[in-house]
């Protein structure tokens, strides 16, 4: 632990908005473990990617957490795709409901954090990426519309 | 939203939405009023290359029209924070005419996008900027106004 709790006061750190956006981390990284399996090889780059980004704000998350006092919560041993993933078009989907969680969770983070630089930064440039990352599976997979006017609204 | 076993809940706290409005006297412009006006010039322009590029260019045409139907719901969602926060008529507020469309008939495909996109990564900067300064409620919105103007931005790269 780098910092002790003293320095870091639980109550300005949203832990719960965190823990959420925690959960949708863990979620969104396991989705990409499946999306892969189902869309041609020509996505693979910009899925490593997206994996990439939603572990390293997986192990960020976790880390400010620790940081703050709380247990970090866990992946879920499984989870329930709203649909079951057949096809390219259903895995699509799902990888933008990831996203699309993501993005919730860290607008929650954003809400209920103190006016502090450093972590409603880090939850903006959450938020954006996944609605961004969101937005172009929306435009691979041909859904529309391609942009919501607030991502991460509920 | 993606279900686990055990109910994956990604709904945030509720939040306690902002300021009361009356708690202290509003002093100078609220901090919204420049990204509602801005919201509202970049819908107008938006709207102006979707009809200019219409036959031109229909990917392009398809593009504005979607960032001027969201710069318009950004507006008006701006605009009801700021009559809550301040009800009553707005006072004078300033006029300010939209960026100057590029001019139809042209057809200068290059300039328009370039035109949109300059306003989409203007307006991504100024909401993020807002967005660690404000309230709770309204960081929240100026952070998915935020989100949104960079989606636009990649639909424009």
């Amino acid at each position: 632990m780098r910092r002790r709790h003293g320095d870091s006061p639980a109550s300005r750190v949203p832990v719960a908005a965190l823990q959420g956006a925690l959960a949708a981390e863990h979620a969104a990284v396991w989705v990409y473990g499946l999306v892969g399996a189902f869309v041609p090889g020509t996505l693979n780059s910009r899925l490593n990617e997206a994996a990439t980004a939603h572990q390293a704000r997986r192990d960020a998350t976790e880390r400010i957490l620790i940081d703050a006092g709380a247990q970090p919560v866990p992946p879920e041993p499984g989870y329930l795709t709203p649909e079951p993933v057949t096809d390219a078009a259903s895995a699509l989907r799902l990888a933008i409901t990831a996203e699309t969680d993501a993005a919730a969770a860290w607008r929650s983070v954003v809400e209920s954090s103190p006016a502090d630089a450093d972590l409603r930064g880090t939850a903006l440039e959450a938020l954006t990426e996944a609605a961004v990352r969101a937005t172009r599976w929306r435009v691979t997979a041909g859904v529309t519309p391609l942009t919501v006017p607030f991502p991460g609204a509920p | 939203m993606l279900a686990a076993g055990t109910a994956l809940l990604l709904a945030g706290p509720a939040a306690l939405t902002g300021c009361t409005p009356s708690a202290r006297a509003p002093v100078g412009p609220d901090p919204l009023e420049s990204p509602a006006r801005r919201a509202e010039a970049d819908a107008a322009l938006a709207q102006a290359v979707g009809q200019m590029a219409a036959q031109a260019h229909p990917a392009l045409a398809a593009t504005a029209r979607a960032l001027a139907e969201d710069r318009k719901t950004h507006a008006t969602a701006l605009r009801a924070e700021l009559y809550r926060a301040r009800p009553g008529p707005p006072t004078s507020r300033p006029r300010v005419p939209p960026p100057a469309a590029p001019v139809a008939g042209t057809a200068d495909v290059a300039a328009a996008r370039t035109a949109l996109t300059q306003a989409a990564r203007a307006a991504q900067e100024e909401a993020a900027g807002l967005v660690v300064t404000l309230p709770g409620y309204r960081a929240a919105l100026l952070a998915s106004v935020a989100a949104c103007c960079a989606c636009h931005l990649a639909l424009l790269s």
